[in-house]
């Protein structure tokens, strides 16, 4: 039956508008039922599930090998960052280190991936705020990494590049000529495109002083990653709990004690340009050597056989992302489940955009970065 | 000897009222066609600027350069089936795409284009008072726009319109005390300010130079009126929508894109007409249309690139904008036009 | 830890003016866009799609339909002479399905299967499903 009628106000007068699963600014398919006052925001509802694959199941259901893919789809923005994250885990149940020259790719290709997931949230959150061309700009770049990523894996996106026990396909000569030509090239075009951002006033106006987020309730919600250093909290998995060989590279953790929409803003700049100094140290410092486990080799993919339980914590570009691993000594995990830091940002959304109007609804909800691959799973 | 005599010498042969009834006939058609080229115009030329600017190529692939793309994509617009909401107030809804469309006509029709008031104007408007005519007749537009909000029954709609009328309020004073000024000033050397042409022909330097603050009033209350980015909070894309059209699809949904590209157009001669001096320049009775058209052209590259590389601005801001800074800014332009005119004479 | 630098104030309208300079800049730059049927970019060495199948050197041991994550490979008989495939059994591809992320080729004990540079295989058709004689064909042969 269809309800042709507009709806009342209720008793406080505020009307509701139903914000998505298909509207502009909601980066894929979040629903957010709105209480409005006039343009003020009374109360959010985030509705989340539009985008549920299950893939938390179908990865019980599969060897381990093959849950690379799920997870290239989970953060399809930043897939190499959810393939580090799932391998932390499943390398440290099976007992299959990777060997160092892997373990140094995969903080290239990571920090890589990286710099293209911020890009493409920079783009999207110009958008947001109705600035049409620094998308235009960030996407060129990201494309540059998406080319090497297609020189090294062959694939653009969905990579499914690393393996248990390394990586699927060694770096050459070529490859890492591309990867320092990029890393020459690409701070001069990120200036430019920060600086089409932060010289415009009205950008500042729109961003400035909004959407304050206090440490405190950040920590209480579990907000992590870009969130939660633009919001004063010097935490940071790469330092914290060092993984993969970051604990010998020299890079800075950029921090804001702004707590707003514009603290964020600047926090993800400066992350792209400590991400181009890891990769220049990364790209230099990788070693001679095999780039996969023996124990892990081809056709052994799906005999591995893994026992026990792990947690695994990595940071991803939208924060702390961690996967927990059961095995039961079978070819297939008994229980996988993932902590998705998207997730974890949105719910903080009701919070920050209260007594908020419509305009900042967008702005704010921009900043939490949301890939909703991950927030669903 | 203005274009409708001479059509009506054309004709003389039917017999006077005939050939008047005819020349009026043929003088709309060629102002319509003269609003539907230069929007084609507008639009082609706001693809390829927005792709260059965004390092892409544009439309290249019907026509020649992509030129014939508009008439692929209205042609589009007008196979589409237009659907109409369920709980839609029907006459409104359905008026209102041409309220919008008859008001961008109409603006376009009491311009002069230069001092004989070229073929695009109306020669039945030309009046003493053709300033008062046109700012009634931009008007016109915003009605339709809340009439469309209202009347389609949506949410994203209804926002849009009521951000629209907040909208209009707040610009639409201080662009009339930035026109004061201006028919203050050219009072002192024409007997009837009022009319149009008076009011161009009397700068001989541009109005915009003594009048630098009006003219960044009128302008920015012009992008405003055209509701170009950053002032399209009426029908901010990834706020609500599209606003005010939300519910409109096909030619409707064509008419109001019609309207925005036509009213920054629009918005652009105004400007032009009234601060930059116009069509006037050596051989303006020739070559006025090209000068009027060359430095409105230049306005709407400027607007556009406004739109391409600025954020909206929150309705709220807008609205202070408008209030405390755009009104004291136009009455200290009031008080500057005054002491120039009575001191130095312009 | 490094406290981002905060950037510098712009006053309004002249901030405004300055962002429209930056992004006016690039009208002088050469487009990105490549005209894609006309101009075809380079594919990498590694660039992978379409999977093809050597039918000499299949010895039929279904590691391929077994790591596939999504089930497009699945085992069909095939009548053929191969001594090396007893079995008689090719591995078909749903292309339909298919992620292309070369677990098949990576664990093929023969390099039998392995994904070529082959991209353009739209065309009208009714199947996805590529039997192992269609994986061992070119594209353009595989046309019905």
């Amino acid at each position: 039956m269809v309800n042709t009628q507009i709806s009342k106000p209720d008793d406080n007068g505020w009307v509701e508008l139903n914000m998505g699963p298909q509207h502009p600014s909601t980066h894929g398919v979040l629903r957010l039922k709105v209480k409005l006052d006039g343009e003020i925001v009374k109360e959010i509802e985030p509705v989340i599930g539009y985008l549920h694959r299950n893939a938390e199941k179908i990865c019980e259901l599969d060897y381990y090998c093959d849950s690379l893919i799920y997870f290239d789809r989970m953060d399809y923005v930043g897939a190499m960052n959810m393939e580090v994250g799932y391998l932390e885990a499943a390398e440290k149940l099976l007992g299959i280190p990777p060997p160092e020259r892997a373990q140094w790719i995969r903080v290239v290709m990571a920090e890589l991936n990286r710099i293209a997931a911020h890009l493409v949230w920079a783009g999207a959150y110009g958008l947001d705020l109705g600035m049409l061309t620094p998308f235009f700009y960030c996407f060129v770049e990201r494309e540059k990494v998406l080319r090497i990523f297609t020189e090294v894996c062959g694939s653009r996106q969905e990579t499914n590049y690393m393996s248990i026990g390394g990586v699927y396909q060694d770096f050459n000569d070529k490859i890492i000529h591309d990867i320092l030509e990029f890393t020459e090239q690409f701070p001069k075009k990120l200036e430019d495109i920060f600086s089409s951002f932060v010289k415009n006033d009205i950008f500042i106006a729109r961003t400035k002083g909004i959407g304050i987020l206090e440490p405190e309730v950040a920590l209480d919600y579990g907000v992590t990653g870009p969130m939660l250093r633009a919001s004063g909290v010097e935490y940071d998995v790469r330092k914290a709990e060092p993984y993969l060989v970051y604990d010998k590279i020299n890079f800075d953790i950029p921090v804001s004690y702004r707590k707003d929409n514009l603290a964020r803003f600047l926090v993800r700049f400066e992350e792209m340009r400590q991400s181009i100094k890891i990769i220049n140290q990364a790209v230099k410092k990788i070693p001679d050597g095999p780039y996969f486990n023996p124990k892990a080799k081809k056709s052994l993919m799906i005999r591995l056989r893994g026992e026990g339980e792990v947690y695994a914590r990595t940071e991803s570009s939208k924060g702390e992302f961690s996967v927990y691993l059961v095995g039961d000594g079978g070819v297939k995990p008994y229980r996988l489940r993932v902590r998705s830091p998207s997730l974890k940002n949105l719910s903080i959304l009701p919070y920050l955009a209260k007594d908020t109007m419509i305009a900042d609804l967008v702005a704010i909800s921009g900043t939490l970065d949301l890939v909703f691959g991950e927030v669903d799973r | 000897m203005n274009v409708l005599t001479r059509l009506a010498d054309f004709f003389a042969a039917l017999g006077h009222y005939p050939a008047y009834v005819l020349a009026y006939l043929f003088e709309t058609l060629f102002m319509i066609v003269f609003v539907m080229v230069s929007f084609i115009v507008m639009i082609y030329l706001f693809r390829k600027y927005m792709a260059r600017l965004q390092l892409r190529i544009g439309p290249n692939r019907v026509g020649k350069f992509g030129t014939l793309q508009l008439m692929a994509d209205a042609l589009k617009l007008v196979g589409k089936e237009s659907i109409l909401p369920a709980g839609r107030d029907d006459l409104p809804f359905r008026i209102a795409p041409l309220i919008v469309f008859i008001g961008l006509i109409m603006g376009f029709a009491l311009l002069p284009y230069g001092p004989l008031y070229y073929i695009g104007s109306l020669t039945v408007t030309h009046s003493d008072v053709s300033l008062l005519l046109l700012f009634a007749a931009l008007a016109i537009m915003p009605i339709g726009e809340i009439l469309a909000g209202v009347s389609s029954k949506n949410k994203y709609a209804i926002v849009g319109a009521l951000r629209g009328v907040a909208k209009d309020v707040s610009f639409e004073v201080p662009m009339m005390i930035s026109v004061l000024a201006l028919v203050m000033m050219a009072s002192a050397r024409t007997a009837n300010p009022l009319n149009l042409t008076n009011l161009v022909e009397v700068q001989f330097i541009p109005y915009g130079i003594p009048q630098i603050i009006g003219l960044g009033v009128f302008f920015i209350a012009m992008v405003a009126r055209a509701s170009f980015s950053p002032f399209d909070m009426g029908e901010s894309d990834s706020e609500l929508v599209t606003g005010h059209t939300t519910e409109y699809t096909g030619m409707r949904f064509g008419l109001f894109y019609i309207g925005l590209f036509g009213s920054i157009f629009l918005s652009s001669l105004i400007v032009s007409l009234l601060y930059l001096g116009g069509y006037n320049g050596p051989y303006s009775s020739y070559l006025g249309f090209i000068y009027l058209l060359i430095k409105a052209l230049i306005l709407v590259l400027v607007s556009f690139t406004i739109w391409l590389s600025v954020p909206r601005i929150r309705i709220d801001r807008f609205v202070n904008m408008g209030w405390k800074y755009l009104l004291p800014a136009s009455i200290i332009n009031l008080i500057i036009a005054g002491i120039i005119t009575l001191g130095v004479g312009i | 830890m490094i406290e981002v630098k905060e950037p510098k104030k712009e006053l309004p309208l002249i901030g405004t003016m300055k962002a429209m300079l930056v992004v006016a800049k690039h009208l002088f730059q050469k487009p990105v866009t490549v005209q894609y049927p006309e101009q075809k970019r380079e594919l990498p060495d590694r660039f992978r799609y379409r999977i093809f199948l050597s039918l000499d050197d299949c010895v039929g041991c279904t590691l391929c339909e077994q790591v596939c994550p999504n089930l497009s490979i699945h085992m069909q008989k095939v009548d053929r002479e191969n001594p090396r495939n007893k079995r008689k059994i090719y591995p078909d591809v749903n292309f339909g399905t298919c992620t292309v992320c070369r677990n098949c080729e990576e664990i093929c004990p023969t390099d039998a299967i392995y994904l070529t540079h082959v991209f353009e295989t739209a065309r009208t058709r009714n199947s996805f499903t590529y039997s192992p004689e269609e994986l061992s064909l070119p594209e353009e042969e595989v046309v019905k």
